[in-house]
């Protein structure tokens, strides 16, 4: 592949850049069959935002749970890490601190909590994360309970919401008062260039990659396997806590349900963007991809007053087809 | 040419009819009905989306039903709320699954000119009208039809709904209220979640903690059901139980013998209030603060009409 001979078709020199990009070509087909269908409102301003504030949670614990995958392991424990971040959140703010305390707060819970993954995968030498995590699934979500009482908490200052409730005015640029840009939508794609840096221009991203693909021999090679996955659950779960921290924006309330099933939502993003449940591969802009995929399907089907039943068997089938395009991509890319 | 010339007029009268159709679906108001649960899941729902539907059509106006794929998904509700105003309706009548965690929403929508009545469940929002059963006068209604049919001081136990919904709590709080005036023993208060499978679990343990209980009080129908099972399972007989919503399943319950009783709520009629108040509210007219859909026992003698 690196060195393109001249006898090969154009077919074959596009590979990489399917590779690389095909995803995104079935996000671009997906909106312009929406835009179709909608014309009116799909690509209106009010609704691409709403696109994008709806997302901005989850986007959060996908890039999470993509790290994870791409080390082979899973996450299940990302929507209870959110809920329990998020109810530490309002314990807090209730409580009258300040507002960059109450801000913190989230993050570094969620932090603590992704470290207790990873501390418990690497220390009790658990057979497969998805243990570790299942086990934590249910434990943050019961001390997130636990800690608020399971009533719903609420009320929170606009410093604390500014991420996920946050306006951008845009009148300077002689825009109309609604044509704001939500806060949450810059922090989706500051979050996102963080991680696609970190995830391929250094050298822990690196080794992430190196032990995803071949841990033996990344253990062979002298990396410390057992730190970088502490860090990546560790990673996991800050993004948790930033998802907690947009979700007490946006709801202006602690509430028990938050979070509920969110994990699969991010399983199947990284999914759907081309991550491989064996790890080593996939990219952060495919996961970005993913998310908007879900994201632009559900407020689409919405928009159409599409059975909420329907989109569930039509998000099911999305993960299924976007992953035999997958073999069938991997199966002509073998082919010589 | 003159073909040619033949279909440029039908198409232009094609366009034309079109417009004029099209024009007159825009006249009419649309109201978007937004519902906790599928219909299919529970009949309460199946029977305000009936309610909803037969006014809509009766008043001639345009209704969206949206509901999220489960009850309790908060995220979804609020996820589909958002698209629908940003395709533009002329209001909105909600049942909110969780008042704050749709507050910002209706607030949203308010602001744009889209008025909102809250329906089944009271939101959080100030100034926006509430549509439904005086909840916790129904409960007390329950609580003293149980204090009627038991003997004085008896034990007696409370399943509660979801905790952070105002309608678990006014049911839960009517009737507390309800059995501490008629001097009840009320041993246990837990959450069941509204779940038949969890009030059945629940009832076990309390069951096993307090086995001279006399009668329980869920806070919906489902939980009554499985508080049944739960009792029967132990072999305890002459145990009241009385639920709350009137559902079919109940009706036939009480008709077999196994529920006591029941509190309905006239669902049918939210829907219909919904509609019909939610289009007042778009044609500029007010409406008061509060809006009562009613509540009445229902034992062997009336289940019938439930069924």
């Amino acid at each position: 592949m690196d060195n393109p001979k001249k006898d090969q078709s154009l077919f074959l020199k596009l590979i990489p850049y399917l590779d690389r990009y095909g995803i995104l070509i079935l996000l671009l087909l997906m909106i312009l069959a929406l835009h179709i269908m909608q014309p009116d409102v799909f690509l209106s301003w009010r609704n691409v935002t709403n696109v994008f504030k709806q997302i901005s949670w989850q986007s959060m614990l996908a890039l999470g749970v993509f790290m994870v995958i791409v080390t082979a392991g899973i996450d299940l424990s990302v929507g209870s890490i959110m809920m329990l971040s998020l109810m530490v959140l309002a314990i807090v703010a209730k409580a009258g601190m300040p507002w960059y305390i109450v801000v913190l707060v989230p993050m570094l819970a969620g932090l603590l909590c992704g470290m207790f993954n990873g501390l418990g995968i690497t220390l009790l030498r658990m057979p497969h994360p998805f243990i570790m995590t299942l086990g934590t699934l249910y434990i943050f979500r019961g001390a997130g309970n636990l800690i608020s009482g399971g009533v719903p908490i609420s009320g929170f200052t606009d410093e604390v919401r500014y991420l996920g409730h946050g306006r951008i005015d845009l009148t300077w640029l002689g825009l109309e008062e609604s044509q704001y840009l939500p806060v949450s939508l810059v922090l989706i794609a500051i979050v996102y260039f963080i991680f696609w840096v970190f995830m391929n221009h250094t050298r822990i991203g690196k080794w992430i990659y190196a032990i995803g693909g071949n841990p033996n021999a990344a253990r062979a090679s002298g990396i410390n396997v057992n730190k970088i996955l502490v860090i990546v659950y560790s990673l996991c779960g800050l993004l948790s806590g930033i998802g907690a921290l947009i979700l007490a924006g946006r709801a202006d309330s602690g509430y028990p349900n938050a979070g509920l099933n969110a994990e699969l939502d991010a399983i199947a993003a990284c999914i759907i963007g081309g991550a491989s449940f064996f790890g080593g591969r996939g990219t952060v802009l495919g996961v970005f991809a993913g998310v908007m995929i879900m994201g632009i399907l559900r407020n689409g089907l919405n928009l159409m007053d599409v059975s909420a039943f329907w989109q569930q068997v039509l998000i099911g089938a999305i993960i299924i087809i976007a992953v035999y395009i997958d073999v069938l991509r991997k199966d002509f890319g073998t082919r010589k | 040419m003159n073909i040619i010339k033949k279909i440029g007029v039908t198409i232009t009268s094609l366009f034309l009819v079109l417009s004029i159709t099209t024009s007159s679906i825009s006249a009419e108001k649309k109201i978007l009905f937004s519902i906790k649960g599928p219909g299919s899941g529970n009949p309460f729902w199946a029977s305000v989306e009936k309610g909803a539907k037969e006014e809509a059509k009766k008043l001639g106006v345009k209704l969206i039903m949206i509901a999220p794929p489960q009850e309790g998904d908060v995220q979804a509700q609020v996820n589909q709320l958002e698209d629908q105003i940003a395709k533009g309706v002329d209001a909105i009548a909600l049942a909110p699954s969780d008042p704050n965690a749709l507050a910002p929403v209706v607030d949203d929508a308010i602001k744009s000119g889209i008025p909102v009545v809250f329906v089944d469940t009271a939101g959080s929002n100030k100034g926006v009208t509430f549509i439904g059963t005086n909840n916790k006068n129904g409960a007390e209604l329950a609580a003293k039809y149980i204090c009627d049919n038991t003997p004085k001081g008896s034990d007696v136990a409370i399943l509660t709904g979801i905790e952070s919904q105002s309608t678990a709590l006014l049911r839960r709080d009517g009737a507390i209220k309800g059995f501490k005036g008629c001097g009840l023993n009320l041993v246990a208060t837990q959450t069941a979640e509204w779940d038949t499978a969890k009030a059945r679990s629940v009832t076990e343990s309390i069951l096993v903690k307090n086995p001279n209980i006399k009668a329980v009080f869920g806070s919906n129908d489902n939980m009554a059901l499985g508080a049944i099972q739960a009792i029967k399972d132990a072999g305890m007989k002459n145990v009241v139980v009385v639920g709350f919503d009137a559902t079919p399943d109940a009706a036939k319950s009480i008709l077999a013998g196994d529920m006591t009783a029941t509190i309905a709520q006239f669902s049918y009629n939210m829907g219909a209030y919904g509609v019909k108040y939610a289009l007042d509210l778009a044609n500029g007219k007010k409406i008061a603060a509060n809006i009562d859909t009613g509540t009445q026992l229902v034992t062997k003698k009336n289940a019938k009409d439930f069924k």
